[in-house]
């Protein structure tokens, strides 16, 4: 029996060796790249336009096939961690800059900064500044390509400020008109706003009134966090102020765009993707608002947040071509139509200049928003962010404005407890 | 059956009705509720339609109709209704064999080996889920229906459950058996397994609803599209930044939730009566 | 000689047992060895002795997380089973087309997706506008945010948990009930027991096998439960556990470990942990049975 099946294996072997012997020079080889996208440009027309990027490319490079696959973000996530353990990582993909540390240590990012500088002027410079900034933790490393992204917008219930005695026409241009407002909305018997203390991202959002990208995010040197604390005091005063005006509901529940809809909330802070829906309720039932830009401390600051998607390269034999794709999805007229279709605002500055693009809407304020908000989380690709400090600024920020303690008390706890969070 | 008269109807019957209906109420509610948002016009504030009926038959047909043609949902139902039917066919089978020689027979280990698989349920999937996925991988299976069923079959829940109701089973009825020659495959095929009927049944029932809600496995395992699970297709909406409005993302849940219901209201039935022990007379 | 004899058992179990060597064995025991080491799934594997268990048991939210769980599974556990029996006896009582509507009812919350259900419980919780916080209107009490409210995040949970596991219980119970011979209860009759006495001289003991899976089950899935919390608090591998985690739990705390720091030595050393608590909870349950002489 053994020796029958040595001697079976020998043929095999053989055969194969024959195989691969004779396939010689054959056709050019022939490559698929995985390419994974958020699960929205998986669907309907953001996946047609996709697909036609994809065939414009392959008619381009014969004998490449590319598969696009969807997934939601944490998914993603998961996936590309599963992928690089088992050596199954998607050739070309997208995801959020925030992950980008935890994408470079489980090696699924490659490193494109000799590929990138081998590409002309014209096209490094089609892209917004400081987005690219995030994605070279250092001056020779270039880890991602930002793609799409948003800056958080304030959308407005027109009929609500109405009914409250309120001006439309201007929108507030500082936080103390934009509470003044909020006071009066919920004297008229509305609910003025989410309750911003529930989500990091809404925290961050009402911090950027006050503060900025140099005193929020980590020094990761010394590994503490960058909050400082009068800022912090000054804005941990604000949940305070505006708990008794808040509905109860994240920025992020269906509850909040319900409340919207049915004339009940004034102002919801956040990003575009809930334009859609309302959109869909201004045709339904009658819904008028608008979105502007979130009110800083003083005129001409803004509040919000800004992120970026990324789209980052795998290292491996496919490295180079999958960047070549990367650098065709992003650049200025692939862009340029990517935002013509969705109306939303993505990283290459030079498509957002373009003059129909730029008519947008949605886009026009997007741009605006994104330059004068806060980066949520920089600075990227250093090091992934722990658990225990996105947790610890919710935790801390509700319970103060719950008011467990003092504003004051408050961010020392809050700055203490974070670096203790870094340390580790 | 006469109608029994007024005086009759004891406060119990009453009683056991009001809870009856009261229960089934809050068991159901949640999910006509989510009917009667598919059912709706989008866009339309909570306020003006508390979605207590469904308020537009064609608004639901039409969100039901995009999903199935727009995405690849019934792609998506064909391969979790084969992964949900063959991880049944093998859980039931080598479940069945083990549980029955666990919980009739006396040899040598058996409390050992039971024991390490009850084990295997204390160990949360969360810690082996990417060794077996490593393996998994090395063996080729990634992307394949093998590598989403095989590493489910040896269920240790369905080896539980089995066991202890064929420790109901009298031990007379296998001497019997043994005496009138049965071999051992015999007894099982013959006497055992008719006699547990409905926990096979049940099983069957649970095991296809947990290999449906199964959502991390085929995540990591059926990263193509074409092997795409009903879970992951639905993951696609369910995403919080997602651009999609609400209805329809109730729309891809609900249809989710289709084949479980019909597979249930199809197999209930076999759930049969008092499983007659008379033979133990004989 | 004494292996021939037992060799037709062997022969029966060996597909399970192959398959569950292969399988779960060798995972569990990979990740027992990846415990003891920093792993993130890519680069080899770096020994750490017990410096994951060490880091873990200090830290804050492994004592909150495990101190959730107890409070959670002691109270799941018991209520669920108990709704269950109830709802099996229940349908139990009906006959023909009543008992059938009455199952197929209870049973429907097992039939729905995780994220559906979590989404339509969102939905009924919301504060002002929910459906439970809208009938609180009516009686003229304040609107309850239940799942924003470290009070009430924790109960609002096990609602919906027994929501779902009531009707997967009740089913197994039922199997079981069908199992019990009509003779018995006749035979009672006849002697004069009535409804309760049957139920806990009959139904109670001959369920007892069953009773015992469905409690021990019950005790170590409630041990791990994940998606509810998960999905109820809007989680994600960055940011879990909702409110001041009030509604973290041991297993949530592992993913967030596996996939959003990617430290799977940790996530391993937590599973370990947890799976110890779990055993010695088990083997109560086993010994107790031992020891009472039941199932």
């Amino acid at each position: 029996m053994k020796t029958l099946d040595k001697l079976r294996f020998g043929v095999a072997g053989l055969a194969v060796l024959f195989a691969l012997g004779t396939s010689g020079p054959a056709v050019a080889e022939d490559i698929t790249l995985q390419y994974w996208v958020y699960s929205d440009f998986g669907q309907g027309d953001a996946l047609a336009l996709q697909q036609e990027f994809i065939k414009e490319f392959t008619a381009k490079h014969p004998g490449v096939t590319i598969e696009i696959v969807g997934k939601g973000d944490d998914d993603l996530t998961a996936g590309q961690v599963a992928g690089a353990a088992s050596g199954n990582l998607p050739d070309v993909f997208m995801n959020a800059q925030s992950v980008g540390a935890q994408l470079v240590e489980i090696g699924a990012l490659d490193n494109m900064y000799s590929k990138w500088m081998a590409m002309p002027e014209e096209f490094r410079a089609q892209f917004d500044q400081d987005a690219l900034k995030s994605c070279m933790p250092k001056p020779d490393e270039l880890y991602c390509l930002p793609y799409t992204g948003f800056g958080s917008l304030l959308f407005r219930n027109l009929t609500v400020l109405e009914k409250a005695g309120i001006d439309t026409t201007k929108p507030p241009a500082t936080w103390d008109e934009w509470f003044a407002q909020m006071k009066q909305v919920k004297d008229a018997g509305m609910f003025a706003i989410p309750d911003e203390t529930l989500v990091f991202n809404s925290i961050a959002e009402i911090y950027a009134t006050s503060g900025g990208t140099d005193s929020w995010g980590f020094d990761w040197a010394n590994r503490k966090t960058r909050i400082d604390p009068a800022t912090m005091t000054k804005v941990l005063q604000k949940f305070v102020d505006m708990k008794p005006l808040g509905s109860g509901t994240s920025r992020n529940d269906q509850a909040t765009k319900d409340l919207f809809i049915s004339n009940q909330l004034a102002f919801h802070t956040i990003g575009p993707w809930v334009n859609p829906t309302y959109e869909e309720a201004a045709k339904a039932s009658g819904l008028k608002y608008d979105f502007v830009l979130i009110p800083g401390d003083e005129a001409g600051k803004t509040g919000g947040i800004r992120s970026y998607e990324i789209v980052g390269v795998a290292p491996g034999p496919h490295a180079d071509l999958a960047f070549e794709f990367a650098a065709y999805i992003t650049e200025k007229a692939q862009m340029a139509r990517w935002a013509k279709l969705l109306s939303r605002y993505n990283a290459n500055a030079a498509a957002m200049a373009d003059p129909d693009v730029a008519a947008l809407p949605l886009i026009k304020v997007s741009v605006d928003a994104a330059h004068g908000a806060m980066d949520v989380a920089a600075p990227y690709f250093v090091d992934s962010v722990p658990s225990c400090y996105n947790s610890t600024v919710i935790d801390i920020a509700s319970a103060t404005a719950d008011g467990s303690s003092t504003p004051e008390e408050g961010a020392k706890e809050m700055i203490s407890q974070l670096n203790d969070c870094l340390a580790k | 059956m006469s109608v029994p008269s007024l005086r009759r109807i004891s406060i119990w019957v009453v009683l056991k009705w009001a809870i009856a209906l009261a229960v089934a109420g809050i068991a159901l509610f949640p999910i006509w509720w989510m009917i009667n948002v598919v059912f709706a016009l989008p866009g339309e504030p909570v306020s003006l339609n508390p979605r207590l009926w469904p308020t537009s038959i064609p608004a639901g047909m039409e969100k039901i109709g995009l999903i199935l043609t727009e995405t690849d949902y019934l792609r998506a139902y064909t391969v979790s209704v084969l992964y949900a039917v063959l991880t049944i066919a093998g859980v039931l089978l080598i479940g069945s064999l083990g549980a029955f020689e666990f919980a009739l027979f006396e040899f040598p280990g058996r409390n050992l080996l039971f024991g390490i698989v009850m084990l295997s349920l204390m160990v949360p999937t969360a810690v082996t889920i990417i060794p077996t996925y490593l393996l998994t991988s090395q063996l080729g299976w990634v992307n394949t229906m093998r590598g989403l069923v095989i590493p489910g079959v040896a269920s240790a829940f369905g080896l539980f459950m089995l066991v202890q109701f064929m420790r109901a089973i009298p031990k007379e009825m296998i001497e019997a058996a043994r005496l009138d020659g049965a071999s051992h495959t015999q007894i099982y095929w013959h006497v055992a397994l008719p006699l547990c009927r409905n926990a096979l049944v049940t099983l069957a029932i649970l095991t296809f609803m947990q290999t449906w809600g199964n959502y991390m496995w085929p995540l990591i395992i059926g990263t193509k599209p074409e092997m795409y699970t009903v879970g992951q297709v639905v993951g696609m909406f369910n995403s919080p930044l997602s651009h999609q409005t609400v209805d329809m993302v109730m729309t891809a849940n609900l249809l989710a939730a289709i084949p479980p219901l019909l597979f249930f209201l199809i197999f209930q039935r076999k759930i049969v009566e008092g499983i007659a022990t008379s033979g133990t007379k004989g | 000689m004494s292996v021939r004899r037992y060799l037709p058992h062997y022969l029966m179990i060996a597909p399970f047992m192959i398959l569950f060597a292969a399988f779960f064995l060798y995972p569990i025991l990979s990740g027992f060895y990846y415990s003891f080491h920093d792993w993130n799934g890519v680069k080899p594997p770096a020994y750490v002795g017990l410096a994951n268990y060490q880091k873990i048991v200090v830290s804050r939210d492994f004592a909150t997380a495990m101190r959730n769980l107890l409070t959670y599974v002691a109270i799941t556990v018991p209520l669920g089973i108990l709704v269950a029996l109830g709802l099996a006896l229940l349908v139990d009582s009906f006959t023909g087309r009543w008992a059938n509507f009455f199952r197929n009812a209870y049973f429907l919350p097992v039939v729905l997706p995780a994220f559906l259900a979590a989404t339509i419980w969102r939905w009924i919780y919301a504060p002002n506008f929910g459906l439970l916080n809208m009938i609180l209107g009516w009686f003229g009490a304040p609107s309850v945010n239940f799942l924003n409210d470290t009070g009430t995040m924790l109960y609002a949970l096990i609602a919906v948990d027994v929501w779902v596991s009531a009707g997967f219980n009740m089913v197994i119970i039922l199997a079981g009930l069908k199992n019990i011979p009509a003779e018995l209860y006749e035979a009672a009759r006849l002697d004069g027991a009535n409804k309760w006495q049957q139920i806990v001289h009959i139904t109670i003991p001959m369920l007892g096998p069953v009773l015992f899976f469905v409690v021990t089950y019950g005790l170590i899935s409630a041990m791990q439960v994940f998606d509810k919390p998960w999905l109820l608090t809007g989680s994600s591998f960055t940011s879990y556990g909702g409110r001041r985690n009030a509604l973290l739990f041991p297993v949530m705390d592992m993913m967030g470990r596996a996939f959003g720091s990617v430290r799977f030595g940790e996530a391993a050393a937590y599973g370990f942990l947890l799976t110890v608590t779990i055993v010695i909870l088990t083997a109560a349950m086993f010994g107790l049975r031992r020891w009472r002489g039941w199932a």
